[in-house]
């Protein structure tokens, strides 16, 4: 009788613990954890690690001032890169998110730095009404309403983005290469990752609409370490210009080899070259020129912008990126959520992903609203090029 | 640049990574040969290899990205960096061995073999915890001369690459073809017990084999770091398993057979990328691997080993 009773107790627990579980995603304790899934090692680590220091000296300025809604903020922090994967890893990502999904005190989170990784892990975010906010992630697919029932099954928008997507990117930099480096011919790659693929596409589109000729389209394996029989095939090819759609992995050992092989020819990459250690990594004279852009308007060179760069560098001893801001501002975008939440309804992750629908904030990277899908309402590109180790601002990119 | 030169370049630039491909398979087929046992360790000693050259020219006080050294004080330095590095991952190859594979060597199955794997993966985490994850420039020691062979150009790295691998290779030939010790690997590889009973230290043997591969694997990462300038924790993967399929498609077991397995190899990876684009390098590669193998499944060059008992 005793060893039933017992019995009874396990299974009576097991249903009550089961039954709460839903509303066991109330936070209690006055926390609010909010998950942050980022490439801390492998190739990209330098861009991840400005993004990750963004969003910490969000929280400890919010924490600072006593929390939000009387919430302190906390950080959940896990890598998303693998040294198999030797950078971003779709799988790893995936992981990451069922742990955040899996904390009842997780109700939002800043991320992910890929689009490889946004494709696999919006799925489940969806599925546990629980809103991310990318600070770098570009690749339209994952917002687009075409791709509903691979990205959102349930339908509302969760993945919400404080830059905008590489339906302007790609295209816009083809428009600068276009009107102000009088490009004619271009020859294509890509780095086989999700959002590599899709700038490159989407910048190949526009600069046939534009007449330039595309001499071809290739794709580089990231783990390869030889790209001098591509490069000496475009060669051949005579290009005024080479666009490289992808991230650090591939850009580290082209930038030196295509230095090489063709150092005149005009080079351009995306914001998945935007990285303060390219010149480290591939060497300041190969880097030379190449230009690269940012979905974001630029800021870390702007005046009003001033004052946070310096508390910055001061606080998280490093120099800040575009993105290390507009991951600053995921995090207000979150707490002016729960601000907006906490007083009228309980603080779950659903109640939490529509006031984030909601945004009206005005930030210093300006105003940030959402369109129905997720995205950002202002568009705007911005051009850079590399100059003597430098990474300099040229212009916003030309949407025509 | 002419059609015709593009090929012509595509074939120097092809033929400079089958060497690197061949110095690399020379380990995996000579421990195969000795004990048929694929090493996947040796992929991870290579990568491994990359970050004990740089130290050792840290040590050595070379630190700059482009070098200035010139004649006597680069032949110097280009002398220490080979027998520094290559003694080192050779007695890495000795410890993995002594270590990890010698307990599990009579144990049959798959076990040895995943052992190798293992090893692999903990001297990748550990050079990620110690270099960092990003790539690490290595420093260009050799001058960057180039001439041109028609439209096309060799560059003088790419010189050094085949000579000094070639003659890597010969002296190879020569230890196991005509010496003592190569007599009693050659006897080994036949039949381990026949040679143990005729007085051959077999253990002897195999921490010779593995001290040989590792220290080729340890010159190659030599090449790979002043060719390429760069290294990697995660580089070991991609031109070891093109190393591997050398090694396979040559005939394992053989060294003539890596030789042209690594420069076939080569070749394929740079006219394959010029007809057909790179995105199928490694398609192209496995399907002629797998080709090679139906046809002929001792590989090219390899011979039937006589069954063993």
């Amino acid at each position: 009788m005793r060893r039933n009773l017992l019995f009874g107790l396990i299974a009576l627990t097991a249903v009550l613990v089961l039954a709460s579980w839903p509303d066991g995603l109330i936070a209690q304790g006055k926390v609010v954890k909010i998950g942050l899934s980022l490439p801390l090692t492998g190739a990209d680590a330098d861009g991840a690690d400005a993004i990750l220091k963004g969003a910490q000296m969000a929280m400890n300025e919010i924490n600072t001032k006593g929390g939000v809604a009387g919430y302190k903020l906390e950080a959940q922090v896990f890598d998303s890169a693998t040294p198999a994967a030797g950078q971003y890893d779709p799988a790893q990502a995936a992981t990451n998110y069922k742990k955040f999904v899996a904390d009842s005190l997780t109700l939002a989170a800043v991320g992910p730095v890929m689009s490889g990784e946004g494709k696999a892990i919006s799925p489940i975010l969806s599925e546990a009404d629980m809103a991310t906010i990318t600070p770098s992630s570009t690749n339209p697919d994952i917002t687009d309403p075409k791709f509903q029932s691979q990205y959102r099954p349930k339908g509302k928008a969760v993945y919400f983005r404080t830059v905008t997507t590489d339906a302007y990117q790609g295209p816009n930099m083809a428009n600068y290469l276009f009107h102000q480096q009088k490009m004619k011919s271009v020859y294509v790659l890509d780095d086989g990752g999700a959002f590599g693929v899709g700038i490159a596409d989407s910048f190949q589109k526009r600069a046939g609409e534009l007449g330039v000729k595309v001499l071809g389209r290739d794709r580089l394996d990231p783990k390869e370490a030889d790209y001098k029989t591509i490069l000496t095939k475009i060669k051949g090819l005579n290009p005024d210009a080479l666009y490289y759609g992808g991230v650090m992995q591939a850009a580290a050992k082209l930038a030196p080899q295509g230095y090489e092989v063709m150092p005149r020819v005009i080079k351009a990459g995306s914001d998945g070259v935007y990285d303060l250690s390219w010149p480290k990594q591939s060497g300041k004279e190969a880097v030379e020129g190449w230009f690269c852009s940012q979905a974001s308007p630029e800021l870390v060179t702007s005046p009003k912008v001033e004052a946070w760069v310096t508390k910055f560098k001061k606080e998280m001893k490093r120099d800040p990126t575009n993105y290390a801001i507009t991951s600053y501002n995921a995090v207000y975008v979150i707490a002016d959520a729960i601000e907006r939440t906490a007083p009228k309804k309980p603080l779950t992750r659903a109640n939490l992903r529509d006031a984030i629908q909601e945004t009206k904030l005005s930030s210093i990277q300006g105003p940030i609203a959402f369109d129905a899908n997720g995205d950002i309402l202002t568009k705007t590109v911005s051009i850079y090029q590399w100059r003597d180790g430098e990474i300099k601002y040229v212009a916003v990119a030309p949407e025509k | 640049m002419h059609t015709l030169d593009v090929l012509l370049q595509q074939v120097v630039n092809g033929l400079a990574l089958g060497m690197m491909y061949a110095l690399l398979a020379l380990g995996f087929t000579m421990v195969y040969g000795i004990i048929e046992l694929i090493n996947f360790a040796h992929f991870s000693v290579f990568m491994t290899g990359t970050f004990v050259g740089l130290m050792v020219l840290n040590l050595m006080g070379v630190t700059a990205v482009s070098a200035s050294l010139q004649g006597p004080a680069l032949v110097g330095t280009l002398i220490v960096l080979f027998l520094a590095t290559m003694v080192a991952t050779g007695v890495l190859g000795v410890l993995i061995e002594r270590i990890c594979l010698r307990p599990v060597r009579h144990v049959s199955g798959t076990a040895p073999m995943i052992t190798t794997i293992g090893v692999a993966f903990i001297l990748i985490n550990i050079m990620l915890l110690t270099w960092g994850p990003q790539a690490q420039r290595f420093p260009q020691l050799l001058p960057n001369w180039r001439w041109g062979v028609g439209g096309a150009e060799i560059s003088f790295k790419q010189i050094v690459l085949f000579v000094v691998g070639l003659l890597l290779m010969l002296a190879l030939w020569h230890l196991v073809q005509r010496t003592t010790l190569g007599k009693a690997m050659r006897a080994t590889a036949q039949d381990a017990d026949a040679a143990r009973m005729m007085g051959i230290d077999v253990d002897r043997v195999v921490v010779v084999t593995f001290f040989l591969g590792s220290a080729l694997a340890g010159a190659g990462s030599l090449f790979f770091g002043l060719y390429y300038g760069f290294t990697g924790y995660y580089i070991g993967y991609t031109t070891g398993l093109r190393a591997f399929t050398s090694a396979v498609l040559g005939g394992i077991g053989s060294i003539p057979g890596a030789v042209l397995g690594g420069l076939l190899i080569g070749l394929t990876q740079s006219l394959g990328g010029q007809f057909l684009g790179v995105k199928w390098t490694d398609v192209i590669i496995f399907s002629i691997l797998i080709i090679v193998m139906v046809l002929r499944p001792n590989g090219l060059l390899g011979t039937r080993t006589p069954q063993k008992a």
